[in-house]
């Protein structure tokens, strides 16, 4: 018991500095530094926004546009930086697999966490703006968001942890990984809610984990207003064999790669 | 006490497969000196890599009952991008050592000056060499692989490698990898020799020296 302890000391105090150094090497100390991956999201979310109010008109099935559009693309914003920044991950850090207690694991956990931190920072600071100017509800229920952004972010990760050693081994993965980011939006929920789909459509939806987290994450924005369809059990036991498959295949990966 | 149960190594590239070491087995024990000898492509780097944990043995195993360096060489260890200061800073957090102490000795050992605050990647060989030491030095391991890298250094930097490794820390076991005859005979108590994927253990340096050269 002892040594998973210690072993699992190792591990924060790696996945910490791991995280210091990406900060570091992608945005470095000038300027707005850290602040920049909060900059895409927002400007991405709130033109698109913009665009969909023009066109459709401020509200559409009761719920505001610009609303409904900063909760869908915020999230897919983090998505396709999750999985886009999967490809090659092992390669391009393997000068650290020097240092045995680093796992290739360790990479895409930290990848992954950064753009799940920078992304929540961009939906707060999103909002809050937007509440201001009262072209946001004010959070209904601030737990089923949470619970929500952690459903859809776990599974996202369990799909990186597939993505990066597939992309290590295959140059076709490679370059399929961002396309899986396009397959994965009408699976995603962003565009719209299952309540407003078929039941029998709204029935397949539920295999995706992505959109029972956007709708937990819609419903504890807009609130009693749209009616939520969600699995979590579901939605947390794809997440985990995706997980499963992932750990094995970046063992698998990891004892073949050649670390030069 | 570092373990190496019959290892074998493959590299693979298409169809092509390169059978780098094919059964090496011997044990390094504490305050061991061994010498690793071997022409060029014989397998030296392969063997420190995977003792220290970089690759892994297609079979076979390393078990480590000590602790053990990253194999100080040429490449590897090092965020490019980043400055000497800040990748001493990420070494002591992974390694949990206190980065004040280490930064201290990181500057009076490699004597870089202000080059510590340029990117590790425009260094030359030299001052990689004197960074990759200094920082193991200042961990403490109980066992060092070193792949070449002494060489590359100027005479002050080998008369301090030498005062480090076999003066003050004469106490632990240390695996160098040399081309440099003189060096092994000088300093190690024990010798491989590698040649085709196998590996002899030979306790006397100077039998060990004179196979190598007639390889």
């Amino acid at each position: 018991m002892a040594s998973v302890q210690d072993g699992f000391r190792v591990q924060v105090r790696v996945i910490q500095a791991l995280t210091t150094r990406e900060l570091m090497t992608r945005f470095g100390r000038q300027n707005i530094g850290f602040l920049w991956i909060m900059v895409e999201p927002l400007l991405f979310a709130g033109l698109v926004g913009l665009v969909w109010s023009f066109l459709r008109g401020p509200e559409a099935y009761g719920l505001s546009v610009l609303a409904f559009v900063v909760t869908g693309y915020v999230p897919l914003t983090f998505l396709r930086h999750s999985f886009g920044r999967s490809a090659s991950i092992f390669v391009a850090n393997s000068a650290l697999l020097y240092h045995r207690q680093i796992k290739v694991f360790d990479f895409i956990l930290v990848r992954v966490l950064i753009e799940a931190i920078g992304t929540m920072m961009a939906f707060v600071f999103a909002a809050i703006v937007l509440i201001f100017f009262d072209l946001f509800p004010v959070p209904q229920n601030v737990g089923s968001l949470l619970a929500g952004w952690a459903i859809y972010a776990f599974f996202v990760f369990s799909i990186c942890t597939i993505l990066a050693p597939l992309s290590e081994v295959s140059e076709v993965v490679e370059k399929l990984v961002p396309i899986s980011v396009y397959i994965s939006i009408p699976f995603s929920g962003v565009f719209n809610l299952a309540s407003w789909t078929p039941p029998n459509i709204r029935e397949a939806l539920m295999w995706s984990p992505m959109v029972s987290g956007m709708e937990l994450m819609r419903y504890g924005v807009f609130g009693d207003v749209i009616t939520p369809y969600y699995d979590v059990s579901k939605a947390l036991g794809i997440s985990l064999v995706c997980l499963l498959a992932g750990l094995i295949l970046c063992r698998r990966v990891r004892r073949m790669m050649s670390v030069q | 006490m570092i373990d190496c149960r019959n290892i074998h190594m493959d590299y693979r590239n298409g169809s092509l497969t390169k059978h780098v070491l094919r059964g090496v087995d011997f044990t390094i024990n504490p305050r061991d000196r061994i010498g690793l000898l071997g022409r060029n492509g014989a397998g030296k780097s392969t063997l420190i890599r995977l003792i220290g944990g970089v690759e892994i043995p297609t079979q076979g195993k390393v078990v480590r009952k000590m602790t053990c360096s990253w194999p100080l060489g040429f490449t590897g260890g090092f965020q490019g991008s980043l400055t000497g200061y800040d990748n001493a800073r990420f070494i002591a957090r992974i390694y949990n050592k206190p980065y004040e102490q280490m930064r201290g000795f990181v500057e009076d050992f490699t004597e870089l000056g202000t080059s510590l605050r340029m990117p590790v990647k425009i260094y030359s060989s030299g001052m990689r060499a004197r960074l990759a030491f200094a920082l193991s030095l200042a961990i403490e391991f109980d066992c060092y692989l070193i792949d070449e890298v002494i060489m590359v250094g100027d005479k002050n930097f080998q008369d301090k490698c030498k005062a480090e490794f076999f003066e003050k820390r004469s106490d632990r076991a240390l695996l160098l990898a040399s081309h440099s005859v003189d060096l092994v005979q000088q300093y190690c108590n024990r010798a491989i020799v590698l040649h085709d994927g196998e590996a002899q253990i030979i306790d006397d340096v100077h039998e060990a020296v004179s196979l190598y050269n007639a390889l």
